[in-house]
């Protein structure tokens, strides 16, 4: 398959700080990638140099097959992470206009934007000035902005942030509604959870440089399971037999329900087999470890010291809530 | 370059169909036309001011001015000598503006004189003889009231010293020396009337004088009075009578030029500026990003604002143009001049349009961006401070230098090109070579500052930055 996007060694740097350091990165296409990563990991000053907005201080970007966005405009859609509309513009009239930019003719432009408002449920907000719009229902008009001449690469910096469940799951389906129409999709969150529930592949980004890059699956299947969650089917179940079962490491109690860990190289399936005898349990299951975890397991290894490693798991987690609430 | 006019059709439009714009750009046409057309109106709603009836004690040890200051006084004297006022402003009223306003506007005139001058006042000089009491004489004055003016009383007071006609020798110089008068009034006076007897004791006394030493008035008038002759220039062309309002108008175009190429600059230059700061505080440049190359945005925005830079430019210029072609005066304009002056707004407007675009690039408020805006319209303001000087000599060697440096070159050269002696022709097209290249220089930096400026948020750029910048890129 040919590749959408192409990197070779990208590096930038702002200052004395490194912003995106050796980055290689193949994105095929028709494909569905989540770029993952806190705050200031590099996500959007790579996307920006994947669109031309930044220049990279050293290696190589292919978009399409050209060596820079600017020459395949048309066919890229590109929701920024700082993104606004003109506020005195009417909502009809700023999507005709950045239409008409990414080269849809003007005669029918007019008729998609009509058709996109109402798909995204907007269709009375037509005649309003772009400022009388709630921050939410904005967004949704910037994505139509994004995707309103069907591009065949569609890159959503941070697509989700500041949306509520039923407008969040409302783009995922459009998002996914792209991606079916064939059009290669990337998009960025400091949100795992919902990488977890769009992308087919995760590139995860910490502090510049790529971590993890392959499909979810794999990732997984990587990150191979290692806990079993325990729930009893008393009040509470006996804790020393579970821990004298075989490949057990350590029982721990939480929420009601027990982690149990397993050492190394054990079955996890025979595990659960003789848990279930030594102890009778309501409900036994592999705890299948979250892209949060993979994350937190994978920058644990570069944290010098458990400390930092606490704080970076406090601000994922709270990323994670953060995520969650909205 | 679609895109490019596309953008700038979004730009001339979002500038253009503003409230703001729109009441700025028509607020001085509209106040013109309210002082031509309204302004009279509103004083003619004066009409009711009352007619002022009252009288002037007059205390005269001469014994010759009071008869005099009577007959002056009159109310028939006063009508006649505002007939003959309103004969002069006919006098000096243009034959083209007579000719256009008619019998009407004649009449309208008259009208207006009248209301000007108030209705005729009807005042009673009383002798109250050598042996009055100053005092007591201004006593009545403090009861007379104006806002019942119609009921009388007594207004002011004259008091004629003994040698106002007959000089004595003053105690300090030898030297013989004449006297006047004190001139009592009531409070809140019409200052036309105070004028009227002023005029009156004037010519009371000037008559006396003349009287006493046995000369005759009209001589004196007659031997004063040179008839005014105006100068009749002579050219190349021939003789030409020279007139007042050609002088005048002369002395304006130079200026008016000048004003008109910093008006329609600095306002589109403004608007640039404001423009892309609100893209930029609004966040939507970075989506503009996506489907337009930064050059392609800036000369976008600044192709519009172009376009209202010339509206603004045609429809003053054009005002302008219509008044000179109403009073005949277009002669004094040469069709190479307005070519220049397009030219040169051409100059002077990539020059600003670029600085401004880069410092609204540049910074994120409007407020940051008043300390990079300063030294720009400081700069402008050169030939605004210079403009006399230059205007009276054209081609000093600093007029000279001036007119070669950009940014300031276009509105030095306007200036010299339409004054009375306008620089040789190599020198205009120097001007405007090194304009071109100044153009060319400021549209290369600004579009680095563009670029770089547009995606940085936080903290302002100092000038030591913008360098920088475009070194950078």
């Amino acid at each position: 398959m040919a590749a959408a996007i192409e990197l070779r060694g990208v590096r930038k740097t702002f200052g004395a700080k490194v912003a995106v350091d050796s980055l290689d990165l193949t994105v095929p296409e028709g494909g569905l990638y989540g770029f993952i990563g806190p705050n200031g990991a590099g996500k959007t000053t790579t996307i920006r140099m994947i669109m031309s907005i930044l220049f990279s201080d050293e290696g190589e970007v292919q978009v399409l097959g050209h060596g820079s966005a600017l020459d395949a405009k048309d066919r890229i859609g590109y929701l920024p992470e700082e993104r606004g509309v003109y506020k005195k513009m009417k909502v009809w009239e700023f999507l005709r206009f950045m239409a008409v930019l990414k080269g849809v003719d003007g005669s029918q432009a007019r008729g998609l934007v009509k058709g996109w408002l109402e798909k995204v449920g907007l269709g009375e907000v037509e005649q309003k000035k772009c400022e009388e719009l709630s921050k939410g229902m904005q967004q949704k008009i910037q994505f139509i902005a994004a995707v309103i001449h069907k591009p065949d690469l569609l890159i959503l910096d941070e697509p989700f942030s500041g949306l509520d469940p039923v407008n969040m799951r409302l783009l995922r389906d459009l998002v996914l509604e792209e991606h079916g129409r064939g059009a290669t999709v990337i998009f960025s969150t400091h949100v795992m959870v919902q990488a977890e529930q769009i992308c087919e592949n995760v590139v995860m980004i910490h502090e510049g440089r790529k971590r993890l890059d392959d499909t979810l699956g794999d990732v997984r299947r990587r990150f191979d399971p290692r806990t079993i969650r325990f729930e009893p089917l008393g009040d509470a179940a006996d804790v020393p037999a579970l821990k004298a079962v075989q490949g057990v490491t350590g029982v721990r109690l939480e929420n009601g329900a027990y982690e149990i860990a397993l050492g190394e190289g054990v079955s996890p399936a025979d595990a659960i087999a003789r848990l279930a005898a030594a102890s009778p349990a309501s409900g036994i299951e592999l705890h299948r470890p979250s892209l949060e975890d993979i994350f937190i397991a994978i920058v644990q290894e570069d944290a010098a010291d458990a400390e930092a490693a606490e704080q970076l798991r406090a601000s994922v987690r709270a990323g994670a809530a953060l995520g969650g609430a909205r | 370059m679609k895109r490019t006019l596309y953008v700038a059709a979004r730009e001339f439009k979002a500038t253009v169909l503003t409230k703001g714009f729109l009441f700025g750009l028509l607020i001085l046409p509209l106040m013109i036309l309210f002082l031509v057309m309204v302004f009279p109106k509103l004083i003619k709603s004066a009409e009711k001011a009352p007619r002022v009836e009252g009288q002037v004690a007059i205390i005269d040890s001469t014994g010759e001015i009071g008869p005099a200051l009577l007959t002056y006084l009159e109310p028939e004297a006063i009508a006649r000598r505002r007939g003959d006022l309103t004969d002069a402003a006919d006098e000096a009223m243009p034959d083209v503006v007579k000719e256009i306003g008619g019998k009407r506007m004649a009449e309208q005139q008259q009208q207006a004189l009248d209301l000007i001058l108030g209705k005729v006042p009807q005042l009673e000089v009383l002798d109250v003889g050598t042996g009055a009491d100053i005092e007591e004489e201004k006593l009545p004055i403090r009861d007379f009231k104006m806002e019942d003016s119609e009921a009388g009383g007594r207004l002011a007071l004259v008091v004629v010293e003994a040698h106002a006609i007959r000089p004595r020798d003053d105690p300090k110089s030898g030297e013989p020396a004449y006297g006047s008068y004190d001139l009592y009034t009531a409070d809140k006076l019409d200052d036309r009337i105070v004028d009227e007897i002023r005029g009156g004791m004037r010519e009371a006394i000037v008559e006396a004088r003349v009287q006493a030493r046995g000369l005759d008035r009209g001589d004196i008038s007659r031997l004063t009075s040179v008839r005014p002759k105006t100068n009749i220039t002579v050219g190349e062309t021939g003789e030409k009578k020279a007139s007042k309002k050609d002088e005048i108008v002369r002395f304006l175009v130079p200026v008016a030029f000048m004003a008109l190429l910093m008006m329609s600059v600095m306002t589109s230059g403004q608007q640039l500026m404001t423009n892309t700061i609100e893209e930029k505080s609004s966040r939507v440049v970075e989506m503009l990003l996506s489907a337009v190359s930064p050059m392609e945005l800036m000369t976008g925005k600044i192709i519009g604002q172009l376009g209202v830079g010339i509206l603004i430019m045609l429809l003053y210029g054009g005002v302008g143009v219509a008044g000179l072609m109403v009073g005949s005066l277009f002669g004094l304009l040469q069709v190479s001049t307005l070519l220049y002056a397009f030219i040169f707004f051409m100059i002077a407007f990539f020059m600003i349009a670029s600085v401004m675009g880069a410092i609204g690039a540049a910074v994120n408020e409007i407020r940051e961006a008043q300390t990079l805006v300063m030294p720009v319209i400081l700069t402008i303001m050169i030939p605004y401070l210079l403009w006399m000087p230059i205007s009276r000599d054209p081609n000093a060697t600093y007029a000279v230098v001036l007119s070669f440096i950009p940014p300031i070159n276009p509105f030095v050269m306007m200036l010299r090109l339409t004054s009375s002696t306008p620089p040789p022709v190599w020198q205009v097209w120097l001007s405007i070579l090194i304009g071109i290249a100044g153009v060319y220089v400021a549209l290369k930096m600004a579009a680095k500052v563009f670029r770089i400026g547009l995606l940085m948020y936080g903290k302002p750029p100092n000038f030591k930055t913008l360098i920088k910048w475009i070194r950078m890129a």
